[in-house]
């Protein structure tokens, strides 16, 4: 039972070595991976519900000596979402990459992101996770730059000097940390932490590693062209977890780990960044002319939803209002995720269908992909926060503890940010519904549009009208 | 030596870390930058040995000055040699902009934008030295320190730095040969070696067949004092390494890696293969993952570090050709 912990990381792990060394069975390594994995997050989740926080001790070594596995209901929660989004897009890539040769350098990689994510959201270990973060950033950088032309390559160059940036800044505050507290393990080092000058430059050191990897505004500059130039599957996977990943970290620092070192005034920093992101994400989004390209704007702005949860959970006292709006955070985040992978994943369709993305141009796209001008409708209903989707329920609460916590401010930034979304989805829908005199019947893949189909009905029907058991989770944390 | 040397030694080594790497960031020939970059990781061996610290020494000579300084050195043959000075020209404006007629606005508030972002690091710099002191002065009560060697004797090795790498912490070093994995996929995914190197002359030949055989040796050595004495699996991989860079600058074609895709996969794979194989057999036999039998614990960790040596050796090679191994000969250039 406990065992699922490592079999998180292991199984990945081993099944990119199989593809490396047998290419000739790749597909169907990673699809048979890709099912073991989700069935192994389904059954995590259920025994975090059923038996509290999982701790796995790695070599037997007790947490600080050896590195310990932890698994909460937060973890387990975006464990589970990355299982999803991940099953779905192996099964896409295997119709997108059909064929293709770069088939052969995507699949080992791919799974090496798949280890690194599960191993990012379950380690218990400051230095641990900065090994994670390398081994996630190099992953995503290589994935990005399969696209072959010189965009894509220079994105992805920027991508890595960034994120190695970032690490590095993390590790300089894992250095801090080390020094100071004599210990790397996450749960020993929540109870000795206290305010003063290692604790605080140690966070803002870690902290500004990590935004920059989140892509927060103003350090989103690489996230558009790097999420825009990638191939369909791994835009998917770029946008949808792995700053979802970076920003889990975040979290885990401010609101768990670091809680009493943060003041009001430093929650509120990362609000008013997320406010700028979310107006500033919101009107490029509006103002692109591909569709990738908006895509990627609209995860710059819905990162910024996410930030403005900080300075309200600071300010609220802990209690039903406080556990309220934490889930309000993680359901958005989750919702967020599924509906932009599904988002990318129709994209790709479109784009690979009619050789552009191009938005004036998307004129008989609905005669001719009605799944997936279907998809890419309900995705944007996500992204706006209509009900029944998750992110209404989210939005809901951001705007319930706004309220509660009296910071105004953030409603108003709330309102403008969701209406430049409807903006943006419905100036896409507009011109996908055009209707053409003869359109053409190009053959319809299910393998390829049922994936992102099924994402985007998760995000707007399963999550809102199931978000409950969320609420459930997250009392079980470290 | 009695303390008024060393510290003369220890001011010195200051002096010249900070001189050189200000000469690093101020030159303005790429070649004359890396090389300066090379020396710098010389002396910050030699800093690193003087804080009695062997393991990070020998990775600093080996990986940071040695490897590093020979890709970085192939990375600047590669690319044009006037890049970095019309880059300085402009100061600041990327390349492929416009070249020569850069308006004095731009410069100006380019000037401006070198100087706050110096002024900005610097700044950096002392709070980060002020939370350092800070945090050195503070009352941590080493217990780390103390509770890896009380274990000293469960992990299968005597040096302290082995016993963290491949048991204590062995899960670390096994993501991060995963790490190297994916650099040398990324690697793979981006171009095809790189041609070049003329074959060697007599003489450079001669020293070739007395270096490779003893860095070989040496590799060896490093390999199985790892469990006892400072060395290790990435300091023997990287003198492997190092054998395969002389062979490549002697002109030789793909240094002994073979050419067959399959081949080469698993001398890539080994590495992270058999520690993740070993770590599963643990599981099976209801052990933790990676807990090793004490009385079986040396001789994995030497099997898990004989295998890693093999991988991490490839895949700094590889970073060194750039790609691939060809079936081509290599043209003459």
């Amino acid at each position: 039972m406990i065992d699922t912990l490592i079999w998180l990381v292991a199984l990945p792990l081993a099944s990119a070595l199989a593809t490396q060394l047998l290419p000739r069975y790749a597909t169907a390594i990673v699809i048979s991976t890709a099912i073991a994995t989700s069935i192994n997050a389904a059954a995590l989740l259920y025994a975090v519900a059923t038996h509290g926080v999982m701790l796995y001790q790695i070599g037997g070594w007790t947490a600080g000596l050896g590195i310990a596995l932890r698994a909460d209901g937060l973890s387990a929660l975006l464990l589970m979402m990355a299982a999803i989004v991940l099953l779905a897009s192996s099964i896409y890539a295997s119709a997108y990459f059909n064929d293709n040769p770069l088939r052969r350098r995507f699949w080992p990689l791919w799974l090496l992101l798949w280890c690194s994510l599960n191993a990012l959201l379950l380690s218990g270990d400051l230095f641990n996770l900065y090994v994670t973060l390398e081994l996630l950033g190099l992953s995503a950088v290589a994935l990005a730059s399969l696209g072959g032309k010189t965009a894509a390559l220079q994105a992805a160059l920027r991508y890595l000097l960034v994120g190695l940036l970032g690490s590095m800044l993390f590790l300089a505050g894992v250095t801090l940390i080390y020094a100071g507290y004599g210990t790397l393990d996450l749960a020993t080092l929540s109870r000795v932490v206290a305010a003063g000058p290692i604790a605080w430059s140690a966070l803002a050191l870690m902290t500004v590693g990590l935004l920059l990897k989140t892509a927060l505004f103003p350090l989103h500059f690489w996230l558009p062209p790097a999420h825009g130039s990638a191939p369909a599957p791994v835009s998917a996977v770029l946008s949808a977890l792995v700053v979802k990943a970076t920003f889990y970290l975040v979290m885990r620092l401010w609101l768990d780990i670091f809680s009493e070192v943060v003041t009001p005034q430093a929650a509120s920093i990362p609000g008013v960044l997320g406010a700028a992101a979310v107006l500033w994400g919101s009107w490029q989004a509006l103002r692109a002319e591909r569709l990738k390209l908006l895509a990627a704007y609209s995860t710059v702005a819905q990162l910024g939803y996410l930030f403005l949860f900080f300075p309200l959970l600071q300010a609220l006292p802990a209690g039903a209002a406080r556990d309220a709006a934490m889930g309000g955070l993680v359901i958005l985040a989750l919702t967020h995720g599924l509906a932009k992978s599904g988002l990318f994943l129709a994209i790709g369709i479109i784009q690979q269908r009619s050789g552009h993305d191009t938005i004036r141009d998307l004129d008989g796209t609905a005669q001719r992909l009605p799944a997936t001008t279907f998809a890419i409708a309900l995705s944007g209903i996500a992204l706006i926060g209509l009900p029944p989707s998750g992110a209404f329920l989210g939005k809901w609460h951001l705007l319930a503890a706004a309220f509660s916590a009296g910071q105004w401010l953030w409603v108003v930034v709330i309102m403008i940010g969701t209406l430049l979304a409807a903006a943006y989805t419905f100036r896409v829908l507009g011109h996908a519904f055009g209707q053409q005199p003869y359109p053409r019947h190009p053959v319809t893949i299910a393998a390829e549009e049922w994936p992102a189909l099924i994402l985007s009905a998760f995000a707007t029907i399963g999550l809102g009208l199931a978000g409950a058991p969320v609420w459930q989770l997250l009392k079980v944390s470290l | 030596m009695n303390a008024t040397n060393m510290l003369f030694l220890d001011i010195l080594l200051v002096i010249a870390l900070l001189s050189l790497a200000w000469a690093t960031l101020t030159a303005t020939d790429a070649r004359r930058s890396v090389i300066l970059f090379i020396a710098f990781g010389l002396v910050l061996t030699l800093a690193w040995a003087r804080l009695l610290a062997p393991d990070v020494a020998l990775a600093e000579a080996a990986i940071g000055a040695g490897l590093s300084g020979a890709l970085l050195l192939a990375a600047v043959q590669h690319h044009p040699r006037r890049a970095l000075s019309s880059e300085r020209q402009n100061t600041g404006k990327l390349a492929n902009e416009k070249q020569n007629d850069s308006n004095p606005a731009d410069l100006k508030s380019s000037v401006a934008i070198r100087w706050t972002l110096t002024l900005f690091c610097i700044a950096l710099a002392f709070v980060l030295i002020w939370a350092l002191l800070q945090a050195l002065s503070s009352e941590t009560s080493d217990t780390l320190a103390q509770s890896v060697s009380a274990n000293l004797a469960n992990s299968g090795v005597s040096n302290p730095v082995t016993a963290v790498l491949l048991n204590f912490r062995a899960y670390d070093t096994l993501l991060e040969l995963a790490v190297l994995l994916t650099a040398v996929l990324g690697i793979f995914a981006l171009s095809e070696q790189r041609t070049g190197y003329l074959p060697a002359g007599p003489v450079f030949n001669g020293l070739v067949s007395w270096l490779v055989p003893a860095l070989i040796l040496m590799a060896g050595y490093l390999l199985w004092v790892g469990a006892h004495a400072p060395g290790g699996a990435f300091q023997a991989g990287a003198t492997l390494a190092a054998a395969g860079v002389i062979l490549r600058l002697a002109g030789k074609r793909n240094i002994g890696l073979p050419v067959s895709k399959s081949y080469l996969n698993i001398i890539l794979v080994i590495g992270s293969g058999l520690f993740l194989l070993v770590g599963l057999t643990m599981l099976a036999l209801g052990r933790p993952f990676l807990d090793y039998p004490p009385a079986m614990a040396g001789y994995l960790i030497l099997l898990i570090e004989t295998a890693a040596m093999i991988s991490i050796a490839a895949t700094l090679i590889l970073a060194f050709l750039g790609g691939r191994p060809r079936n081509r000969e290599d043209r003459s250039c």
